[in-house]
């Protein structure tokens, strides 16, 4: 390296780089890999306000604060011996009053001639960390009222379902003719009453499961299933689904007997989900197909359809609970509230799977589920 | 099999010998503080390392609050491990928490195990009455505060990042070489069951021969507890090192190695 470079200012002054390393605005250990202390600068003396000569010789760990030495062995040694530098590393010091002393640490391992030095600055952080504390229990109150508003949500959607159940069930009595005689239009009406119900039945459990998954108490059951026998369970529910909106839908190559790692109803759940909204997103005369195949140790199973397509900016967010594509335009047509395709991929997830999406808009989507293969 | 542990632990299998030498890291770290020390046995043994789920380059997915919520979710990993492997007649080498994990894991399968080595291992991190444990209640709570404030940084920034981009492995990889662990979330319940545990009762009912190596000047575990091991955990050997610190595999590999390799010459003198 030579000699340090430093401009001569004329002035008599004879300051050398030791001076300025020793009073730099900003705390300077030198230690080996053992910790002891090789050289400590005089800012940083000050900081812990002890004689800076009383440093030299002791450990690096006695001038940290409990918890800051288990830090220093568990995650700060490790990351200087394997990778050779740990930077914006937060420690409390201990001052010789006790006082902890809060500091933003840099250090990097040097090797010269066979000696190990490790070379560590120290900037305090006195307002930082007051403000980084606030935003820790900011997060951390968020995390708590998010938690809060997930049992809210569990709560309601459960308590809503026993008097829906009600409804629907009266409703089948009259239809029946429990109470009596019902005109052609009253049965009608109660049909409608019942259908109503079990639509709100449905998005209950939507809310339900979703609060779950957000609570991380989603339960998933592993067992082989054949991936055929969970599509065509599938099939019978959206068969007429398709027929009314004149779609034609098709199951590509059969590969019968093929099967996955996963829970069938939450499987069904997943399919009954994905061609749901092709049936919804995809205009009449269109195309709507079921494919599987092995990839690895994956199988993958891809819903097909010639929809309108999803642009781009949006593929990321479909998946997020809430979010659908032009809310807008398809009010009108839409039910729901935008928790199927979320639910669907924290299904997946739970399953160890997960599902992805390829669009072009204009020519439609395939959603891919993976999943472990049996 | 419907896991595949290979690949959620990060298992590597490599070396020229027979017997299986698998080793365990500890809190804070991954199978990479493992490297200063497996040249030496390479040629003699069948070496295998892995993380644990939440640690290091595992599957983050598989991870389970109630699974890990215990060490014995933790010696799982290590059997799951082993039984993936088919390994008999292993040495098991664990560093720290993971001293814990193998007395565990031998307890459940002992056939497995043929000696486990033990590196600065602490049944107990909090003081309880006349045990010595090195620490207080408030300074574990301290560590989480440490913890969250530097992962604050890395980890909330990165992680989502890392969910979002699983094509993006650099992420991940940018991460777990840094802290050795790519959430927040699991390594503090990591820190939590680490340091909160107490498997005191579980070292005395060992049938698994073990080598106990205490550093000097050990802040994590002070030779009392060294002391303590020895003194609960039958067939126990005790040596007491030079090497200053929790980890002398990084610090004093030179040292480890021949202790490691006198007590498996059945040279170690028995403290």
């Amino acid at each position: 390296m030579g000699k340090p470079a430093l401009l001569d200012d004329g002035d008599g002054a004879d300051t050398t780089a030791s001076d300025l390393l020793a009073q730099a605005p900003c705390g300077f250990v030198s230690f080996r890999e053992d910790g002891t202390i090789v050289y400590a600068n005089a800012t940083l003396g000050h900081l812990l306000g002890v004689d800076v000569h009383e440093l030299v010789g002791q450990s690096f760990e006695r001038i940290l604060t409990v918890p800051a030495r288990i830090f220093y062995q568990t995650h700060f040694f490790p990351l200087i011996k394997l990778h050779g530098r740990a930077e914006e590393i937060y420690f409390t010091l201990r001052a010789g009053s006790g006082a902890p002393v809060h500091v933003l640490a840099n250090a990097a391992r040097t090797e010269v001639s066979g000696a190990v030095r490790i070379d560590c600055v120290m900037l305090r952080i006195h307002e930082r960390q007051k403000y980084e504390q606030e935003l820790l229990h900011a997060k951390k109150a968020a995390e708590g009222a998010n938690a809060a508003k997930m049992r809210f949500l569990s709560m309601v959607s459960h308590d809503l379902r026993t008097p829906l159940g009600a409804i629907s069930g009266y409703a089948d009595l009259m239809l029946l003719g429990v109470r009596g005689e019902v005109t052609d239009a009253q049965a009608q009406d109660l049909r409608r009453i019942k259908e109503v119900s079990y639509f709100l039945l449905g998005l209950l459990d939507d809310i339900l499961t979703f609060a779950r998954a957000e609570a991380g108490a989603l339960t998933v059951s592993r067992e082989n299933v054949t991936v055929d026998s969970v599509v065509a369970r599938v099939e019978a529910i959206v068969a007429p689904q398709f027929e009314t909106a004149g779609i034609a839908y098709a199951r590509e190559p059969d590969r019968a007997g093929l099967s996955v790692c996963a829970d069938p109803d939450r499987l069904q759940q997943i399919l009954l989900n994905l061609l749901g909204n092709a049936s919804k997103f995809t205009p009449s005369g269109g195309k709507v197909s079921v494919r599987w195949s092995v990839d690895g140790d994956r199988v993958r199973i891809a819903v097909t359809d010639t929809g309108r397509g999803i642009p781009a900016e949006l593929l990321t967010q479909i998946f997020e609970p809430f979010v659908q594509v032009n809310r807008e335009i398809d009010a009108r047509k839409q039910k729901g509230m935008g928790l199927g395709l979320a639910i669907s991929r924290e299904l997946a997830r739970a399953m160890q799977g997960d599902i992805t999406v390829e669009s072009v808009v204009g020519q439609g989507s395939t959603f891919t589920v993976s999943l472990p293969a049996a | 099999m419907a896991v595949d542990v290979l690949r959620r632990n990060n298992v590597k299998v490599f070396g020229r010998g027979t017997q299986p030498m698998v080793f365990a890291h500890g809190f804070g770290c991954d199978q990479n503080m493992w490297r200063f020390i497996t040249p030496a046995f390479q040629n003699d043994y069948r070496i295998v390392l892995f993380d644990y789920v939440g640690s290091g380059h595992s599957d983050l997915r598989a991870y389970d609050r109630t699974r890990y919520g215990t060490l014995g979710g933790y010696a799982e990993d290590l059997l799951d491990v082993c039984g993936a492997l088919d390994v008999r007649n292993a040495i098991v080498v664990g560093h720290s928490v993971s001293g814990i994990v193998a007395v565990l894991a031998a307890k459940r399968e002992p056939q497995r195990f043929a000696q486990l080595i033990l590196i600065g291992p602490s049944p107990r991190y909090i003081n309880d009455g006349d045990y010595v444990g090195g620490f207080d209640r408030a300074d574990i709570d301290g560590l989480l505060e440490t913890m969250e404030k530097n992962y604050i940084g890395w980890a909330n920034y990165l992680a989502p990042a890392i969910m979002a981009n699983p094509d993006r492995p650099e992420l991940a990889a940018e991460l777990a070489e840094s802290f050795c662990s790519t959430d927040p979330v699991i390594a503090r319940r990591f820190a939590e069951v680490t340091f909160l545990s107490d498997n005191r009762a579980d070292l005395v009912e060992a049938t698994v021969p073990s080598l106990i190596l205490q550093c000097s000047a050990d802040i994590i575990a002070p030779p009392e507890v060294g002391e303590y091991v020895h003194r609960h955990l039958p067939l126990s050997t005790l040596r007491v090192m030079q090497a200053t610190g929790h980890c002398p595999h990084m610090s004093h590999p030179e040292e480890t190695i021949r202790e490691m390799k006198e007590y498996l010459s059945g040279k170690a003198r028995a403290a």
